[in-house]
C-alpha cells in the first residue's frame, strides 16, 4: 500500500462468513486490488456506527461492512440489526452532506470468495473515479 | 534578568507571530499549540501547529478565552509525554492551570515550554460572538492603554496576569511598554537559549516594565479586596447562598469547562448520586413539603469547591460558561483565595510544589482540632 | 373526549384540579414547574399541599427537561404512591423513549399536559421574562408563534400531548386569561375527576382551529430547514457549523434522550496517545485541540437522533450558541422518516434499532 494512487478500505468483516470468504479468496489465489484493510469482528452487528465514523474522519477513502447474508447470521439474527444501523448512518451522510458512496455494506458468505474480490474491485475503481477522501486534510476535526 | 525589545507597527500579535515563525523555521521546536481563528469565524479554538503555514493565520493573545488552554493541552499529553518539543502560547491562568494540572498526572510537561503574554483580560465570550468585528478593534487599544470596563468580570480582580514569576522559559512584555513596542523576556536559561537560536540576544533593560506590572498588581490587588467584600455578604449563610444559586439550572457547565475539574466521570453524575430510590426523593420531599428538580444544586457547588478550589487558577471559565450568568468564578474566586492562604499556597506558582491535601505536616493546624471546645 | 372549564386561568385551572386531587386522597404529590422566587422558575416535587400556590407549569421556560428528572426519579424503582406529573408534550415523549431504554417507569404516575405554544431560552429568566409574558399568551389565542422563543418550538408540530391523561387546551383558545378548557384523554384521567365533576361535555380535540395553528408551525419549519441547506454542508461545513464548540458537552447532558451516565466521547476508550495525535499532526501539518469536535456531534447525532424529540434543550444549554437542535432535529427527523418513526407516540412500539424485519432496506445492501 506504498501506492498513493491505491484507495484506502477499512473492511469490517464478519468472522464467520465474510472475513472467512476474504481468506477463500485468497487461498484460491484470486486477484483484487490491495487496497482493503480488513478488521475482524465476530458478527457485522458489532459494528458501531461510531467505528464507520472514526475511520471516515480519519481519512479512510472507503468504509466496507460486510456480513452474512440475512437469515443466515451465526448469531441468528445480528445481520437484521446491522442492516438498520448502516441505513441510519447512510440517511445522516446523505442528510449532511458527507459522501454516501464511501460506505458500503455487502453481504457475502463463506464461500463467496469471488464475490468477495467483485466487491472489492468495484468498490475500489468507484473511488478511484471519486477521489482521495478530503477530511484526510481537514485540521478543525 | 534582561529582554529585547522588538519595535513593530502592525501589533502584538504579528510581531509575535513572527517569533514563533522563527523558532518553527529554525527547527528549535516541533510544533507550536496557539490559539487560530475558528472556521466559523467569531471565535478562537487552540491548534498544534507543525507546517509554518498555519501560523500565518493564528492569534497568539485572542480577545476571548473560549477554551481554557490547560485542557488542550491535557488532550495532548495526559497519557504520556509528547515526544515533539511544544512551545504552547497561552495567558498566565492557562499556564497556571497546566502545571496544576501536572501535579495532578493529567499533564505530562516533559518537552513542553510556554511562552506566554501579558493579559490584559478577555471579553465574555457570549459578547463578543455577537459583536466580532467592534471587540476586535476594541481589544487593540485595550493593549496599548491596560484599562477597559467591559471585560469579564474574572479579569477586572486577576492579579497574576503577568508571567514574569513563573517557572517558564519565554514572556511577552507589553505593559508599560510604548504603542509599538513589545519587549521579550527569557524567564530561563532554556529561554535563554531558544532566543539565541532566532538570534535575539537580550541585553536591554526590563525595569520599566518590571514597575508596570507592580503598579497594575496593586491597581487589581485593590478591585479584588473590594469585590470580595462586597461578595462575603452576599455569600455568608444558606439563605444568602441559595440565592445567590437561584437561577442555577444544574446543567455543570461550569465544572465542564474548569480546566482542574478533569475526572472523567464527575461524582455528582456518578452511580453514587444518580441511582438512588424513587423513596428517597419522596421522603426527602415529605420531610420540607416538596424538594427542587434536579437535586443537589448546592451540593454540587459547594462539593465541587471542596474538591477543587486549592488549585482554583481563578480563570473564570466557569463563568464564562454559565448559561444564566451566575457569577460562579467570583464566589469561587474568593473561597480559593481564602482556603489556599490558610496554606500559604499559590497554585501554578512552583512545579515541585505539592497541592496542599496530597501531602502533610506533622504538627499543624492545631486550631481546627476540637475547635468547639471538647475534651 | 369528555372535557370540562374551569373558570380561572389555566395556572390556577391546574392548581384547583392538583388541591382537588390531593383532597380525595388520589394523588401524595405533585412534580410541576414551581414559582422558587420573585424571577426563578423550576421543577419540584411537592407533598405539602399548601406549596401548590407555587406551581407555574404553563410559564413559557424550560430550565431543563422534565423527563431527565422523572428519569432521574424512577430509574431504581418505580413509585409507590400516585404522583401527578405535569410537564410539557416534548417532555412527556422523552420520558416516553425513555422508558423504552429502560430509564424510567411509569407506574403511579398521572400525566398532566397542555397543548403547548412553546417556550423562551432559558436565559431570559435572569431578566426579561415578565416583560414577556403579555405578548405570549396573546399569542396563545392565535397560534402565532413569537419570534424571540426556542427555535425549535417555533418549528414544532407535535405540540398535542397525546398521551397525557388530561388535557389543557390552550394553543388557539380566546378566553384563556380567565377560562380554561380541560379534556379527560384517557380511562385514567376520567377516573380522577368523575367524581369532582359530574357535568361534561364531548369535545373533539382535532379541531380545525387546532389544524391551523399547527400548519402555522409547518410553515416556520419549511422556511427555516429550507434555508438551512445541510445536505450541502460536507465536512467543510460541518467544521464551520461546530466552529465555535468548546467540547465542554452541555448538549450532551442537557439532553433528555442522551442517557449514558460516562458517554462514550468521555470514556477512557476514546483516549489518545500521544503518539496517535503526533501522526495525526504529521499527516494533516496542524490539529485543532481538544479533537473529536466533528466526531463527537456526528457520533452522538447517530446514536440519539433516532429519538430525537426536538426539545431545544441542547441549543438552549451551548454556551457558545450554537444551533445544535436545529441540525439534530432535522437530521434526526429524516432518519425517524426512514422508519416511520415518531418518538413518544405510542409505548409500546419499538425503538427502530432495536428491531427489525426479515426483508427490508434492500436499497441500501449492496
Amino acid at each position: 500500500m506504498a501506492d498513493n494512487s491505491t484507495p484506502r478500505i477499512i473492511g469490517f468483516l464478519c468472522k464467520w462468513c465474510s472475513y472467512a470468504g476474504a481468506d477463500l479468496a485468497g487461498v484460491s489465489r484470486l486477484k483484487m486490488p490491495a487496497s482493503m484493510i480488513p478488521i475482524r469482528f465476530m458478527c457485522s452487528s458489532r459494528v458501531d456506527p461510531l467505528f464507520v465514523l472514526k475511520v471516515f474522519l480519519g481519512g479512510a477513502d472507503g468504509v466496507l461492512i460486510a456480513g452474512c447474508h440475512p437469515g443466515d447470521c451465526h448469531y441468528q439474527t445480528g445481520n437484521y440489526y446491522t442492516r438498520r444501523r448502516f441505513a441510519l448512518t447512510q440517511k445522516i451522510f446523505e442528510e449532511l452532506g458527507l459522501e454516501t458512496n464511501r460506505i458500503r455494506l455487502s453481504w457475502i458468505s463463506a464461500s463467496e470468495g469471488q464475490r468477495f474480490v467483485n466487491v472489492i474491485t468495484e468498490f475500489t475503481e468507484n473511488l478511484k473515479k471519486i477521489g482521495t477522501n478530503p477530511v484526510k486534510e481537514e485540521i478543525f476535526l | 534578568m534582561k529582554g529585547h525589545i522588538i519595535t513593530s507597527t502592525e501589533g502584538l500579535n504579528k510581531a509575535v507571530k513572527r517569533i514563533l515563525m522563527s523558532f518553527i523555521e529554525q527547527g528549535v521546536f516541533d510544533a507550536i499549540l496557539v490559539p487560530t481563528r475558528a472556521p466559523s469565524g467569531e471565535s478562537f479554538v487552540y491548534l498544534l501547529i507543525k507546517d509554518k503555514k498555519f501560523i500565518e493565520s493564528c492569534s497568539p493573545l485572542p480577545p476571548i478565552m473560549p477554551i481554557q488552554g490547560a485542557r488542550a493541552l491535557k488532550d495532548l499529553t495526559r497519557l504520556g509525554k509528547t515526544d515533539l518539543r511544544v512551545l504552547c502560547v497561552m495567558r498566565a491562568c492557562e499556564i497556571r492551570a497546566s502545571i496544576e494540572l501536572s501535579k495532578l498526572k493529567q499533564i505530562n510537561l516533559e518537552n513542553i515550554s510556554f511562552i506566554s503574554i501579558d493579559c490584559p483580560g478577555a471579553f465574555v465570550t457570549r459578547d463578543y460572538i455577537n459583536n466580532s468585528a467592534e471587540l476586535d478593534k476594541s481589544y487593540g487599544e485595550i493593549l496599548n492603554v491596560w484599562k477597559a470596563d467591559n471585560l469579564r468580570p474574572s479579569c477586572n480582580t486577576c492579579v497574576s496576569f503577568s508571567c514574569k514569576d513563573l517557572p517558564i522559559d519565554l514572556h511577552i512584555g507589553k505593559i508599560g511598554m510604548k504603542e509599538n513596542e513589545i519587549i521579550v523576556v527569557p524567564l530561563s536559561k532554556k529561554g535563554e537559549e531558544f532566543l539565541s537560536s532566532i538570534q535575539i540576544e537580550c541585553a536591554q533593560d526590563i525595569s520599566e516594565w518590571q514597575t508596570a506590572i507592580e503598579d497594575m498588581q496593586q491597581r487589581k490587588t485593590e478591585n479584588r479586596n473590594k469585590a470580595f467584600l462586597e461578595l462575603k455578604n452576599k455569600v455568608t449563610g444558606i439563605d444568602n447562598l441559595n440565592n445567590f444559586f437561584s437561577n442555577c439550572i444544574n446543567c455543570h457547565n461550569c465544572m465542564r469547562v474548569c480546566p482542574i475539574c478533569y475526572c472523567r466521570q464527575c461524582f455528582f453524575e456518578s452511580t453514587d448520586q444518580v441511582r438512588l430510590e424513587a423513596e428517597n426523593y419522596i421522603i426527602r420531599a415529605e420531610n420540607k413539603g416538596g424538594i427542587r428538580f434536579p437535586t443537589e444544586m448546592i451540593l454540587f457547588h459547594l462539593g465541587r469547591m471542596s474538591h477543587m478550589a486549592l488549585s482554583c487558577v481563578g480563570c473564570g471559565a466557569c463563568e464564562d460558561a454559565c448559561p444564566m450568568d451566575i457569577p460562579v468564578a467570583q464566589v469561587f474566586k474568593f473561597m480559593a483565595n481564602e482556603l489556599q492562604q490558610m496554606f500559604d499556597y499559590v497554585p501554578g506558582e512552583k512545579i515541585d510544589e505539592p497541592i496542599p491535601i496530597l501531602t502533610y505536616k506533622e504538627d499543624e493546624l492545631r486550631e481546627y482540632e476540637d475547635a468547639q471546645g471538647s475534651k | 373526549m369528555k372535557s370540562f372549564k374551569i373558570l380561572k386561568a389555566p395556572d390556577e385551572a391546574l392548581k384547583e384540579i392538583l388541591l382537588s386531587l390531593f383532597e380525595l386522597n388520589k394523588i401524595k404529590g405533585v412534580f410541576a414547574l414551581s414559582r422558587i422566587n420573585s424571577d426563578n422558575y423550576g421543577y419540584a416535587l411537592i407533598t405539602d399541599k399548601t406549596l401548590i400556590r407555587d406551581i407555574a407549569p404553563t410559564i413559557p421556560l424550560m430550565p431543563a427537561n422534565a423527563a431527565k428528572s422523572i428519569s432521574r426519579l424512577t430509574m431504581v424503582e418505580s413509585l409507590k404512591s400516585p404522583i401527578a406529573v405535569v410537564l410539557r408534550p416534548c417532555e412527556l415523549r422523552a420520558l416516553f423513549e425513555l422508558v423504552k431504554l429502560e430509564q424510567a417507569r411509569l407506574d403511579n404516575m398521572i400525566f398532566i399536559s397542555f397543548t403547548c405554544g412553546g417556550v423562551f431560552p432559558t436565559r431570559i429568566m435572569k431578566d426579561g421574562l415578565h416583560d414577556k409574558l403579555e405578548k405570549y399568551w396573546e399569542n396563545i389565542k392565535t397560534g402565532e408563534n413569537l419570534e424571540d422563543l426556542r427555535e425549535s418550538c417555533r418549528i414544532c408540530e407535535h405540540f398535542v400531548p397525546d398521551n397525557a391523561d388530561i388535557i389543557l387546551n390552550l394553543v388557539g383558545e380566546n378566553n384563556i386569561s380567565h377560562e380554561t378548557t380541560v379534556l379527560l384523554k384517557s380511562e385514567k384521567g376520567e377516573k380522577l375527576l368523575t367524581d369532582k365533576i359530574n357535568k361534561f361535555v364531548e369535545i373533539d380535540l382535532e379541531s380545525e382551529k387546532l389544524r391551523s395553528c399547527i400548519n402555522k408551525r409547518t410553515e416556520v419549519k419549511s422556511k427555516i430547514y429550507g434555508a438551512f441547506e445541510t445536505e450541502k454542508f460536507g465536512v467543510d461545513g460541518l467544521t464551520r457549523f461546530f466552529g465555535r464548540c468548546i467540547n465542554c458537552h452541555a448538549c450532551s447532558k442537557a439532553c433528555p434522550v442522551c442517557y449514558c451516565k460516562l458517554c462514550f466521547f468521555e470514556s477512557a476508550e476514546n483516549e489518545y496517545n500521544p503518539s496517535t495525535l503526533e501522526t495525526m499532526l504529521n499527516n494533516r501539518g496542524a490539529l485543532r485541540l481538544p479533537v473529536d469536535t466533528i466526531f463527537y456531534h456526528l457520533g452522538r447525532l447517530i446514536h440519539v437522533g433516532i429519538t430525537c424529540v426536538g426539545c431545544g434543550m441542547c441549543s438552549d444549554a451551548c454556551p457558545t450558541d450554537i444551533p445544535v437542535s436545529r441540525i439534530f432535529s432535522k437530521a434526526g427527523e429524516r432518519v425517524q422518516q426512514l422508519f416511520e418513526y415518531v418518538p413518544g407516540r405510542n409505548i409500546d412500539e419499538k425503538i427502530p434499532i432495536a428491531t427489525f424485519q426479515d426483508t427490508e432496506l434492500t436499497e441500501v445492501e449492496h
